[in-house]
């Protein structure tokens, strides 16, 4: 890559955790989580070097941190968690990434996976007929006036529960309830808009999708009752985020931050960490828009959980109308946050590019309902494995910043996966694992098999075992529409 | 030689590009997004479109170009065919004639800097399309 630069020198600090120590310009260290078999998968890209560059940014607050799941990005990895000072700290569209609040969400049904398998087909086929997904998807049955539009911008998940897509319950189920404060649509370019106007509820394309699925096993048998996650019954998990209108906002407000950062004398070491201090009238709008973003992507996503449950009913009757919403997070975001370093509480803004908050029991912020749990955090692994549902912990509050890994993580690029898949027939593979894959190309697939991504149970282990993050139960796909 | 090719990167696509000056550049990248959005269906140069190229380096001018490119098949549909003078040749999007390939997010800044190309005496860009 043009000016990649030298990787950076990594210690190892214990068992799962690697330190970048300060160097060059950095101004506080890199912390890794990961085992050696994860850091291996590193060896020969820049992800560790993208570590280093965060730790460039004025005002950063703690390491610059990167999840079990990290992986090469742009400006930022994937995987990635940085805090910064409210008063002498920046904000960065390229800390949160084009896709503002691309996220999970979990439904869990009441359906066994026995009742399920012997209409299994029709399942899949009704969802992937009621959810569009692919390149340039878009509903025929939801076309937003402008006014419509700002009204998702301001309050996300919540307008479409207003507008009857979903149940008020839905929302105490949703990192923040769905709705995010400080969105500004004024602040969302007329470009945003009108690219994001026909995607709400649709799932869009790469590594986005929606997959039904069974709990295949339990590590907490209490916490896995609480969250409704009965063993072996049926769950649709949704993967998506805020579509065209997010990428937009980030686009846009990257070339105001390039600009921004020469105003305020910012030295980037890469013109995708473009930022500007947090207070500035440039940090201010982009905080307007990100947020404004990330409502549309609760709204998205809200959606398709209510055209998932007309899936249900339509192939089950009565029988699949019972669902409920077992938690909805963000894993692209970034938040103001109350922290305590070095013994002080201090306020944070926390920026989340492939990593979700995982706030511990007791946390103030978590719904009623899960204050005793911890925050649950929903990790998608790929389509032919499982993925997995875990809990918040004081460990990572203490050490992260609150923060857990969001997936798996890619470990081949996406030309290598479809060298691999050339010779195959993925969907015949995995159907022959009992998993039935629609999906808009055989192209999504090929680049989206199982082997191009970490095994995600490595990842979650490393998260346990470190304890930013606890394991509650694992679910296997049966059932996956790819865009 | 070819004036781009796609090199490896882990998550996303990244493309080198190689041309004498920055319209080569520009040209070539059209050539790698039309690629990536409609693989190789054949599009016709029906229609220019405007597009700005603004920024303090060429870096900046390439990644908006085809940021706006990009904008253009996203919101209108409008598939790139070619790099023009003043923005990009294309039609609109027929789906008898053309396959909606892959879903590009966005032109990332990361890394995105012309440097003088030592062997050939022109300029040289990697660029990394999120998808």
């Amino acid at each position: 890559m043009s000016g990649a630069g030298a990787i950076p020198r990594v210690e190892r600090a214990d068992r799962y955790r690697w330190r970048v120590p300060r160097q060059g310009g950095m101004r506080t260290e890199g912390l890794i989580f990961a085992d050696e078999g994860l850091m291996r998968d590193l060896e020969g890209d820049q992800a560790v070097r993208q570590v280093a560059n965060v730790a460039h940014l004025p005002g950063i607050v703690g390491p610059a941190i990167a999840m079990p799941d990290i992986h090469w990005g742009y400006g930022f990895p994937i995987g990635g968690v940085a805090a910064f000072d409210e008063d002498e700290g920046v904000v960065s569209p390229g800390g949160v990434g084009y896709d503002i609040n691309c996220g999970v969400r979990l439904l869990a049904t009441s359906l066994g996976i026995g009742d399920v398998r012997p209409r299994l087909k029709e399942l899949v086929d009704a969802l992937y007929a009621t959810i569009p997904s692919g390149v340039g998807a878009s509903r025929s049955d939801l076309r937003l006036q402008r006014r419509e539009l700002n009204q998702v911008l301001r309050e996300g998940a919540r307008w479409a529960v207003a507008q009857g897509y979903g149940r008020e319950a839905d929302l105490d189920a949703i990192e923040a309830n769905g709705t995010l404060p400080g969105a500004d649509p004024e602040c969302v370019s007329e470009r945003a808009k009108e690219r994001g106007k026909d995607q709400l509820g649709t799932v869009g394309s790469g590594n986005h999708f929606v997959e039904v699925g069974y709990v295949a096993e339990r590590f907490d048998e209490p916490a896995a009752e609480r969250l409704g996650l009965d063993a072996g019954i049926v769950t649709v998990l949704i993967h998506s985020g805020s579509r065209g209108l997010g990428y937009q906002v980030c686009d846009d407000y990257l070339d105001t931050m390039l600009a921004a950062a020469d105003t305020y004398g910012i030295a980037l070491p890469d013109p995708q960490l473009c930022c500007a201090p947090i207070g500035s009238p440039e940090g201010r709008r982009y905080w307007g828009a990100m947020n404004a973003a990330a409502n549309y992507a609760f709204a998205n996503r809200q959606i398709m959980a209510h055209y998932a449950r007309r899936a249900l009913v339509r192939v089950f009757g009565e029988a699949g109308d019972r669902t409920h919403l077992v938690y909805d997070v963000c894993h692209n975001i970034a938040k103001h946050e109350t922290h305590e370093v070095g013994g002080e509480a201090r306020r944070l803004c926390v920026h989340r590019k492939g990593a979700t908050r995982a706030f511990p029991p007791g946390h103030p912020e978590l719904a009623p309902r899960f204050r005793d749990l911890g925050q649950p955090v929903l990790i998608p692994g790929d389509m032919g494995r499982y993925s997995y549902v875990l809990l918040g912990t004081e460990g990572a509050f203490r050490e992260t910043f609150g923060s857990s890994c969001h997936g798996a993580g890619r470990r081949l690029s996406r030309h290598k996966a479809k060298q691999l898949a050339r010779q195959r027939n993925v969907p015949k593979e995995l159907e022959a694992q009992g998993i039935l894959v629609r999906a808009a190309t055989r192209a999504t697939v090929d680049e989206e098999i199982p082997e191009a991504y970490k095994d995600v149970a490595r990842v979650v282990d490393v998260v346990h075992a470190a304890g930013i993050g606890r394991k509650v139960a694992q679910i296997k796909p049966v059932g996956v529409i790819k865009g | 030689m070819t004036p781009y090719r796609f090199v490896p990167h882990t998550a996303d696509i990244a493309v080198e590009l190689v041309a004498p000056d920055e319209a080569g550049l520009r040209a070539a990248g059209i050539d790698a997004l039309r690629e990536l959005l409609v693989g190789s269906s054949a599009v016709r140069a029906q229609q220019e479109r405007p597009i700005e190229s603004r920024g303090k380096d060429a870096g900046e001018r390439l990644v908006r170009f085809l940021a706006g490119a990009l904008y253009l098949y996203d919101a209108e549909r409008f598939v790139p065919a070619r790099a023009g003078p003043a923005g990009v040749l294309g039609e609109q999007f027929d789906p008898t004639r053309h396959t909606a390939a892959r879903e590009v997010k966005a032109v990332t800044h990361h890394d995105a800097t012309v440097q003088r190309d030592d062997q050939g005496g022109g300029l040289r860009a990697t660029l990394v399309f999120d998808v």
